[in-house]
């Protein structure tokens, strides 16, 4: 299938799948960090231990990319900067009760203030960009 | 019993497990397909190209050669992901409501509109300087055992704490 209209589709599987399990609701997100609500600790740490058997299965395969070719999974690289880019990041999770991927499950739900989180971002990412020119190592 | 399927597919909100397998088998499932890692949070460097006057911006050159490629259709789903089942659960429309913070944060709304451009901001520029979110990092990453991407989760969560806590004491009063 063309690799985009997968994409399509496994957005939208993704995003609907978000939504059904609250994890585009600001009281879970917000309320996960102060400690009233644990759902979506659930979500992440189910997500993560399906993933890594997954991943786990998918390596036993004698074809673990469906075209043949070798599997390519790195690591991501740390910056010096990178722990301070962590936190920037955490600072944002719990302001606006939303990451990049959720909040496109609440613009997709017509929630109004999750358009203006996902605006913030896009203009974040501009303004990574404009520091990237200044300090190169960021 | 078909009624009953569709409810708890379509209508009820799902327990946390039937969500997280789902979203876990996105990891295998994407480098099946494509060879490719889960991650959302790159995808807002095409929407940068494509939205905004970059074109001098170096980062944006080099990194961005094809804004219209996988990662633009990726979140063009999860929107569409998210208004399928607001539509189909009769949730969807066009609201002010963000749970706590409209009840308990009586602010005009202009005021949340800068708050929450705000802390996107804090997400897209924290996201480029981590190298991702919690999908490439905390799932994706995790799930493959990278100790970059534990790292980085953590202080996703510490950010976390601290800017949810602060928001319940000083804004809401310390009420939930």
């Amino acid at each position: 299938m063309n690799k985009n209209l997968g994409f399509l589709g496994f957005g939208t599987l993704f995003g609907f799948v978000l939504s059904r399990t609250g994890a585009s609701d600001y009281d879970l997100i917000v309320g996960m960090f102060i400690g009233y609500d644990y759902t979506l600790v659930g979500v992440i740490g189910t997500a993560i231990i399906t993933g890594a058997i997954g991943m786990r299965i998918l390596n036993k395969f004698k074809h673990p990319v469906k075209n043949g070719e070798p599997l390519k999974v790195k690591a991501k690289e740390l910056s010096r900067w990178s722990i301070l880019g962590a936190g920037i990041f955490g600072l944002g999770w719990g302001i606006t009760g939303a990451c990049p991927g959720t909040v496109l499950a609440q613009l997709g739900e017509g929630k109004i203030y999750g358009f203006f989180s996902f605006i913030g971002m896009i203009f974040g990412t501009y303004l990574y960009a404009r520091l990237k020119e200044k300090y190169p190592l960021l | 019993m078909i009624l009953e399927i569709y409810s708890n597919i379509f209508i009820n909100p799902w327990p946390y497990w039937a969500g997280g397998i789902i979203i876990g088998l996105l990891v295998p499932l994407l480098y099946y397909y494509y060879n490719t890692a889960l991650g959302v949070s790159t995808g807002y460097g095409n929407l940068v190209k494509i939205l905004l006057p970059a074109g001098k911006l170096k980062w944006i050159q080099e990194k961005y050669p094809d804004p219209w490629n996988w990662r633009v259709y990726f979140i063009a789903g999860i929107i569409l992901g998210g208004f399928i089942s607001s539509t189909l659960s009769g949730n969807f429309g066009f609201t002010l409501d963000m749970g706590r913070f409209t009840t308990l944060v009586g602010w005009p709304t202009i005021a949340g509109v800068i708050y929450f451009f705000s802390g996107g901001l804090l997400l897209g520029l924290g996201a480029r300087i981590a190298g991702g979110c919690t999908s490439g990092h905390s799932i994706h990453g995790i799930a493959n055992l990278h100790g970059s991407s534990i790292l980085v989760t953590i202080f996703f969560l510490i950010g976390g704490i601290i800017a949810a806590n602060l928001v319940q004491a000083v804004l809401m009063g310390g009420n939930w």
